[in-house]
């Protein structure tokens, strides 16, 4: 289980660290220092099986993401503090459950398979993320940006439905 | 609220910021969590089919003998990434450590993946005290690799554990009916007949065997040209009904003490030698409510019996606190009546009024004062104490005894055995030719 503490640990400490360096920047100490006591308060609750604060750290990790990108901090950063509390929270969930697993189980093989399977997903999300950032198109009215949105939306729907079937 | 639900209202409440503030980093920020969420959907299993059997080493164990319980799993739906499989033991039944050096033993709960068709097995073992355990499922909780969705099913794997309370030997057990049924048997029947006890004489009828002409007798009576042949006493079998006290009031002490396991060992051990002898023997389990096992004979009977001490447990309530309820028409008129309690005050009306019922009754009483005092500290209070209940108990006992109730005060720190031995056993013949 050590693989998935550690790369909890670095998860919990990239989202919590890139949050308040993204603050920081803007000048907002304060805050800045609350993000950093929530990744300890996070770290510490998960030592003492407190499960349950993971899911509340992440979304206030959320909402500082959401916050900094409104008030048009460095996206990046909030970017990154976003996903490292997905990751944070994804893999305190999987310690948990692994947890339950009898020594003489494969809990490395379940690691290994886990942790590459969420890196595919956190990098092809930042990926995404990223190119969605710097590829812009000037001249689409916002009607047709609502349109498509609502398309994609209907489209991804229909995608889950389907691959669920199979 | 689940996963999916959280990631699934956070991904749409930043697209909807997104739309609503014409800010395309709220649309940037929610990506990954679409993403997330649509691998989790994704790689879902689609159908969950599993099949599990189980196996256990032996059925009927000794108390606190190890069990090993062999659970096999089989995926016959969809690949499985991870699989929690919970078997859930009965009540007292706790795991051992194994000793074996094979993989997957000592834990009832795994994680695993479970491809398509692929099985998996684990066993653990077990103890545990007296008593019937039932295994009924594996309960298993399935999930994609990201837990997006979860779900819980129950596995029937059936399986019954009966351990039953532990069989003394007794090679004999004299008791006295006053009748006996027809069949041939060990237990004297007051009818002569054929048998080894000497029973009287008769005179002599047309088929008696020379052997057993009185020679001497009819000798005396030489004038009247007559000769006496011996008589012996017949064996047959007899019923035998157990009472077996399981009132709290009488079994339960301070400290979670109890008198109660002696006395299920006992009913245990006098069940097996008393259908071993052939006799007819029905158990009354005396508790917080009557358990009633029909009188039967022989190897069926006897675990018919033992079934019923494995589930037997001391008991209170208000109907039940005395024998005054005491079923006396269950068993057979005349038949013997043997009585495991450790007995109260209270239960002496209700067993001279067996007594005069015409039941011959034999009472196995552990004695509880003994049994207190070997874990009760040794002190002046305590020896006092002590002498005056133990004054008390030998007159119950002297007042049950003048009631033509025979009583085998059991200090439990004996072998059951060995009591039985001194107080029950057959006399050997040439003891009882001498008349002692």
């Amino acid at each position: 289980m050590i693989m998935t503490i550690i790369a909890m640990i670095l998860s919990i400490i990239l989202g919590t660290a890139a949050l308040a360096y993204g603050y920081s920047q803007a000048g907002l100490t304060d805050p800045a220092r609350r993000f950093v006591l929530l990744g300890i308060v996070w770290l510490l609750a998960h030592w003492r099986k407190q499960y349950w604060v993971s899911s509340v750290a992440f979304f206030l990790t959320l909402l500082g993401a959401g916050y900094g990108v409104w008030n048009g901090f460095t996206t990046i950063w909030m970017l990154l503090g976003a996903l490292g509390g997905l990751l944070g929270w994804d893999l305190s969930d999987f310690a948990r459950r692994l947890s339950y697993a009898a020594p003489t189980d494969d809990v490395q093989g379940m690691e290994r398979r886990h942790l590459e399977r969420v890196g595919i997903v956190a990098m092809l999300g930042f990926g995404l993320a990223i190119l969605s950032l710097y590829i812009r198109i000037n001249r689409l009215a916002f009607e047709v940006a609502v349109g498509l949105v609502l398309l994609a939306a209907l489209g991804l729907t229909r995608l889950v439905m389907r691959l669920r079937k199979y | 609220m689940s996963r999916s639900l959280l990631l699934g209202f956070v991904s749409y409440a930043l697209l909807l910021m997104g739309i609503a503030t014409v800010r395309g980093e709220f649309i940037a920020l929610a990506l990954p969590f679409v993403l997330y969420l649509l691998a989790g959907f994704l790689f879902s299993p689609d159908e969950v089919k599993l099949e599990a059997t189980r196996h256990l080493s032996i059925e009927r164990a000794s108390p606190n003998a190890d069990v090993v319980v062999t659970v096999t799993v089989t995926n016959l739906g969809s690949h499985l990434e991870e699989v929690l499989l919970d078997d859930a033991l009965p009540a007292d039944l706790t795991i051992r450590p194994s000793t074996s050096s094979g993989q997957r033993f000592g834990h009832s709960r795994h994680l695993i993946r479970l491809p398509k068709g692929d099985s998996y097995t684990f066993a653990y073992t077990v103890a545990g005290p007296r008593g019937g355990y039932g295994f009924e499922s594996v309960r298993v909780k399935v999930n994609d690799h990201l837990r997006m969705t979860g779900r819980e099913v129950q596995i029937e794997a059936k399986g019954q554990l009966f351990v039953f309370p532990p069989v003394t030997r007794l090679r004999h057990v004299a008791i006295s009916p006053r009748r006996t049924r027809v069949y041939a048997g060990t237990i004297p029947a007051r009818v002569g007949g054929t048998g080894t006890e000497f029973f009287g004489v008769r005179e002599y009828q047309q088929g008696d065997s020379p052997r057993v002409i009185n020679w001497r007798i009819s000798a005396h009576h030489a004038q009247a040209d007559v000769l006496y042949s011996n008589e012996f006493q017949q064996e047959r079998v007899a019923d035998v009904g157990i009472i077996l006290d399981g009132r709290m009031r009488t079994n339960e002490f301070a400290r979670g003490h109890s008198l109660f396991e002696y006395s299920v060992q006992a009913s245990a051990a006098l069940t097996d030698a008393l259908l071993t002898q052939g006799n007819r023997v029905g158990l009354l389990v005396y508790a917080a409510f009557l358990r009633w096992t029909l009188p039967g004979y022989g190897k069926v009977q006897r675990e018919k019996i033992l079934h019923s001490l494995a589930h037997a447990r001391p008991g209170g309530s208000q109907v039940f606190s005395d024998f005054q309820h005491l079923p006396t028409r269950l068993f057979p008129p005349e038949s013997q009546i043997i009585l495991v309690s450790p007995l109260h005050e209270d239960d002496l009306t209700p067993l001279v009024q067996l007594r005069a019922q015409g039941y011959q009754a034999l009472v196995v009483s552990p004695n509880p004062v003994k049994f207190e005092l070997s874990y009760l500290p040794k002190n002046k209070n305590v020896e006092l104490a002590s002498r005056v209940i133990q004054m008390e108990r030998a007159l119950t006992l002297q007042k049950v005894r003048r009631a033509s109730i025979q009583v085998l005060d059991w200090d439990v720190a004996e072998p059951f055995d060995l009591l039985v031995k001194r107080m029950l056993s057959r006399p050997p013949a040439w003891l009882r030719a001498v008349g002692r």
